[in-house]
């Protein structure tokens, strides 16, 4: 149903004519092909619900104006900044959809070391005003793509550089929430009129609330500014990117080293991991490369620091001995950077690594020493720029397995996982055949060092039918797997609790019908209660995972 | 390629969103982080590469017609490239820049066109060239007095081709003028169809008018076969564009240089040296059809191969057009060897430059849109504190003197060619 002329107009009053669009075509675009499922939904073949209309505001009182609309009418909405993942577009048809593009205002407070930011500051932008004065931020796993308020407010969001600054919950300070119900509130000291330099007082918390382990994925409603916080950068005051495309490298001075540590064997893997837990020496650390599959990611390498280079080289390179020397030597690897604070420092964690690749009988891979590579690796690390690497085999991938966990309790898994995925790609072919392991992830998803963030990256074509079809199963297949070894939910299927297959909102007896069987049903039971009391009208779609309090079963 | 064709595209596109930004690894502000012109000033992701493929999938599907905002969005393209580069930064086998100018031409075939296009293709038509009111008997009035060798009659180094702008726009023939005699001082023979040629419709191609560039374009092949053209020197980006990366599709087989090409060798091998100095800091604006869509034309014909299962590559090997190799140093050499000149980088430049506003067509047709392009560049520019902007292109040129930065202010905007003959 098309919205009422008044209420399109009262929506157009608020942003403008130029900032609202019913128009078929512009609306289109604002749904999602559910067969490009980053964020851990499907792949399905079909597209998220088409908005009502698509509304840009300017300014916080205009998000507040525009859900108060939506209370009056029942309308919902999400809000969404770039667009990225699915769970940023609309679950129903009578709602509407938010773009956030036109708050992109970004304050670097370096006093404090934080940036207080608006929803369309991506990490790349924040990432290079911080790096001005000294400073820089957590760029989570999804990128620098990405709107850092989104990741930091309203989801997971560990990353490379969490070990050393934390992830995105760790590092949310103050910020300006529009409720579901559109009344204003400001978190942390900026709602005591204190600044945004803290995000649990003086002034509201509402940290549980607003946000909780993983986010609540834009479902609460509209997060427009939140202070997010920085932490040391020793370089230069921007990255100096040189190199033809798509190879471009940073020069950087010498108190940064980009290293691929490799292992004999996973508890070689483990020990070290483990001891850079314990010790604050690494300013990164991620198992990046083995994204493309233990087979491919040498010739990878070689593809993406060579400008003439193609996908289509791929077989050559994979026949070639030295590259296959190259690969077996990082058959267990990760990556790590290291950043000197002063040249004493610098001295202390290279010795550090040293000595923690002696404890764990492990070696730096040669060839990801070599110049081009090393300085093409650093960049692509510290920025996490061109993080859409998981796109270029395929187009289409999904991360899998997802073991964030105790170290010793996965590595002791992967070998199992990987050739559970070996046993697809070789008796099946709707995923690409990278070798089995392809998992890549965070060497720790807090700060400091602990629990791991992994996942499985799986690559398929979406424009090929059997392709996505063969994928879902093999999800299926991986699901299972999980279950049987008591890991829980399989990462590809994270977000399958919010949306239906369809794409459409669960309903809550849907809802009902599976969180009751949750081994702690009181947590979404509590949630039914946060959302009712925040969100009266339930128009903010099915991410805000809640069960019936009267649904928990007697004992639980 | 018909629309349906992109289909694939459309359906692998990774909704990554790329083709909004330069790429990341070289943003250094948030000020100029942005590539797309498009989506910069009406906002809607429609108005990106992906929009764009989303939109052509759903009106392929029968979801979406063609409303007046439709048209707008389809048509507020500069055709620049730069989400082009910025998803070949990632990917290797999307062509968003085909994809766009292929929608423009899927709609223009349908009769779906802007009010201010008519007028320049009717005048293409007429008149062989897309300047509103401009004459094909004029055509050669800009180099009146100018001894240029009849390319019908005898030979020449070189068939110099000024291109439209240049040849009727008052503003600009004497960058024309001053083309032709430094050549000429520097020892070349310049040659002329004189006034056989038309317009090198690129921007018919751009605004997807297929069939009067075709038109267009082979009357222009067929000239220089029987002239007998050897090589092109066009101080024209859009020019040089058409001739050297769409005219060999049609079988032209004329070597092409842009003007700064040609001046670059000349001042290298010491036949142009300059006797001024130029005490000026200039900053330099790549043309999107000189610099990123500069890369010359590499025949292919092949078809999708798929290896490791679902990785789809091309058999055989593809060309890869991602604006690495286009004309980037040319242009900074010549500067460089101009005494006196100082010229500091604004902070999009080179394959990943911001656009004038001009291309596609949009400075006919959707002339607030282009003015605000053209404005923002100036901003940038005026941020780096140079005297003058200089480019290499007159449709920039053109662009950016009738618009102004965010702040109102002007620039002065030069042909690189009027830097050339100040210090001569």
């Amino acid at each position: 149903m098309a919205l009422a002329r008044e209420i399109y107009q009262a929506l157009e009053d608020i942003v403008g004519k130029k900032n609202i669009s019913e128009d078929i075509g512009v609306c289109e675009s604002y749904r999602s092909i559910a067969s490009q499922t980053s964020a851990h939904y499907g792949p399905f073949d079909h597209w998220t619900p088409l908005p009502q209309a698509v509304i840009l505001p300017g300014s916080t009182e205009e998000v507040q104006n525009v859900v108060r609309i939506c209370n009056k009418y029942k309308i919902q909405f999400k809000a969404g900044s770039t667009f990225y993942a699915t769970m940023a577009y609309i679950g129903s048809d009578y709602a509407v959809q938010l773009d956030m593009r036109r708050m992109s205002k970004i304050e670097i407070d370096a006093k404090n070391q934080c940036a207080i930011i608006e929803p369309y500051a991506i990490a790349a932008v924040v990432q290079a005003e911080a790096m001005k004065v000294g400073l820089n931020l957590n760029i989570p796993g999804v990128g620098c793509s990405s709107s850092t308020l989104a990741s930091t407010s309203g989801w997971a969001g560990f990353g490379p550089t969490s070990i050393f600054m934390g992830a995105s919950g760790e590092n949310l300070l103050s910020a300006e929430w529009v409720l579901p119900d559109g009344e204003v509130i400001k978190t942390g000291s900026a709602g005591a009129g204190a600044g945004w330099f803290c995000g649990e007082g003086p002034g509201p918390s509402f940290r549980s609330v607003f946000r909780g382990v993983t986010g609540v994925a834009g479902s609460m409603g509209v997060c427009t500014k939140i202070a997010v916080r920085l932490h040391p950068w020793p370089g230069p005051t921007f990255l100096p990117s040189d190199g033809v495309l798509p190879a471009y490298k940073a020069v950087l001075p010498d108190n940064f080293k980009c290293y691929t540590l490799c292992f004999p064997d996973w508890e070689g893997w483990t020990t070290a991991a483990a001891i850079i837990h314990e010790n604050d020496v690494l300013y990164l650390g991620h198992r990046q490369y083995n994204m493309f599959g233990r087979n491919l990611k040498g010739a990878m390498i070689r593809i993406l620091t060579d400008p003439e280079k193609q996908l289509c080289d791929l077989p050559e390179l994979l026949e070639d001995p030295e590259l296959q020397k190259q690969n077996e030597s990082m058959k267990l690897e990760f990556q790590v950077v290291i950043a000197g604070m002063t040249k004493k420092d610098m001295e202390y964690k290279e010795k550090a690594i040293d000595e923690i690749l002696k404890l764990s009988r492990g070696w730096k891979n040669e060839m990801m020493l070599e110049k081009d590579v090393h300085d093409w690796a650093l960049l692509y690390l510290l920025r996490l720029g061109h993080k859409n690497l998981n796109y270029v085999l395929c187009g289409a991938y999904e991360g899998n397995f997802g073991m964030s966990s105790n170290l010793y309790v996965t590595t002791p898994l992967m070998e199992e996982a990987s050739a559970l995925k070996r046993k697809w790609e070789v008796e099946a072919t709707a995923i690409a055949a990278t070798g089995g392991d392809s998992e890549m992830g965070s060497i720790s998803g807090i700060g400091g060092g602990g629990v791991t963030g992994w996942e499985y990256f799986t690559n398929f074509d979406a424009y090929d039918k059997d392709s996505i079809r063969g994928t879902k199963e093999f999800f299926d297949d991986t699901q299972r797997w999980m279950t049987e070894h008591g890991l829980g939910g399989d990462f590809s299927r994270w977000n399958t609790e919010c949306r239906r297959e369809d794409s459409y909102n669960y309903t809550q007896e849907e809802h009902d019908s599976f969180f009751v069987k949750m081994a702690q049903p009181h947590v979404m039971a509590y949630q039914w209660k946060v959302r009712e009391a925040f969100n009266p009208n339930h128009l903010g779609g099915s991410y805000y995972r809640t069960l019936t309090p009267d649904k928990v079963p007697e004992g639980k | 390629m018909s629309l349906q064709d992109y289909r694939p595209m459309m359906e692998r596109c990774s909704m990554c969103l790329n083709c909004r930004w330069i790429p990341f690894d070289k943003i250094k502000s948030q000020r100029y982080g942005q590539n797309c012109p498009s989506i910069g000033y009406y906002n809607f992701n429609t108005n990106t590469a992906r929009g764009r493929f989303q939109m052509a999938q759903s009106m392929l599907d029968g979801r979406t017609t063609y409303t007046d905002d439709v048209i707008e969005t389809i048509h507020s393209c500069t055709a620049c490239g730069a989400c082009d580069m910025a998803c070949k930064v990632c990917r290797y086998n999307l062509e968003p820049l085909d994809h766009n100018l292929e929608l423009k031409a899927h709609a223009v075939a349908d009769g779906k066109t802007l009010p201010g296009q008519l007028p320049v293709i009717e005048n293409l038509v007429k008149e062989n060239t897309m300047l509103v009111g401009a004459k094909k008997a004029n055509r050669m009035d800009w180099a009146e007095g100018l001894d240029m060798i009849d390319l019908f009659k005898e030979t020449a180094d070189v068939a110099f081709f000024a291109g439209c702008q240049y040849s009727y726009n008052k503003d600009l023939q004497k960058v024309a003028r001053n083309a032709v005699k430094v050549l000429q001082k520097a020892g070349v023979k310049v040659g002329t169809l004189g006034g056989a040629d038309n317009c090198c419709a690129g921007r018919a191609l751009q605004m997807g008018f297929t069939k009067e560039y075709n038109d267009q374009s082979s009357a222009n092949i067929k000239a220089f076969e029987k002239a007998g053209v050897k090589t092109i020197v066009t101080p024209c980006s859009d020019c040089y564009h058409a001739f050297k990366r769409q005219y060999p599709k049609s079988g032209s087989t004329v070597e092409v240089l842009h003007m700064v090409e040609y001046l670059d060798r000349l001042i290298a091998d010491g036949k142009i040296k300059f006797t001024k100095s130029v005490p000026m800091s200039v900053t330099y604006h790549d043309p999107c059809h000189l610099g990123r869509l500069g890369e010359s034309f590499t025949p292919w014909e092949g078809k999708e191969k798929k290896i490791l299962n679902q990785v789809h590559t091309w058999e055989p090997r593809r060309p890869r057009y991602t604006g690495a190799n286009g004309i980037y140093d040319a242009p900074r050499n010549i500067l460089a060897s101009i005494p006196g000149v100082e010229l500091v980088e604004m902070e999009r430049i080179r394959e990943y430059s911001w656009c004038c506003g001009a291309g596609g067509g949009c400075s006919d047709t959707l002339p607030e849109f282009s003015s605000w392009t053209a404005g923002e560049r100036l901003t940038e520019a005026n941020a780096t504190g140079a005297d003058a902007l200089v480019s290499a292109c007159p449709w920039c040129k053109n662009n950016f003197a009738n618009a102004v930065d965010e702040n109102g202010n002007k620039m002065q905007v030069l042909d690189i060619i009027e830097l050339v003959q100040m210090a001569l």
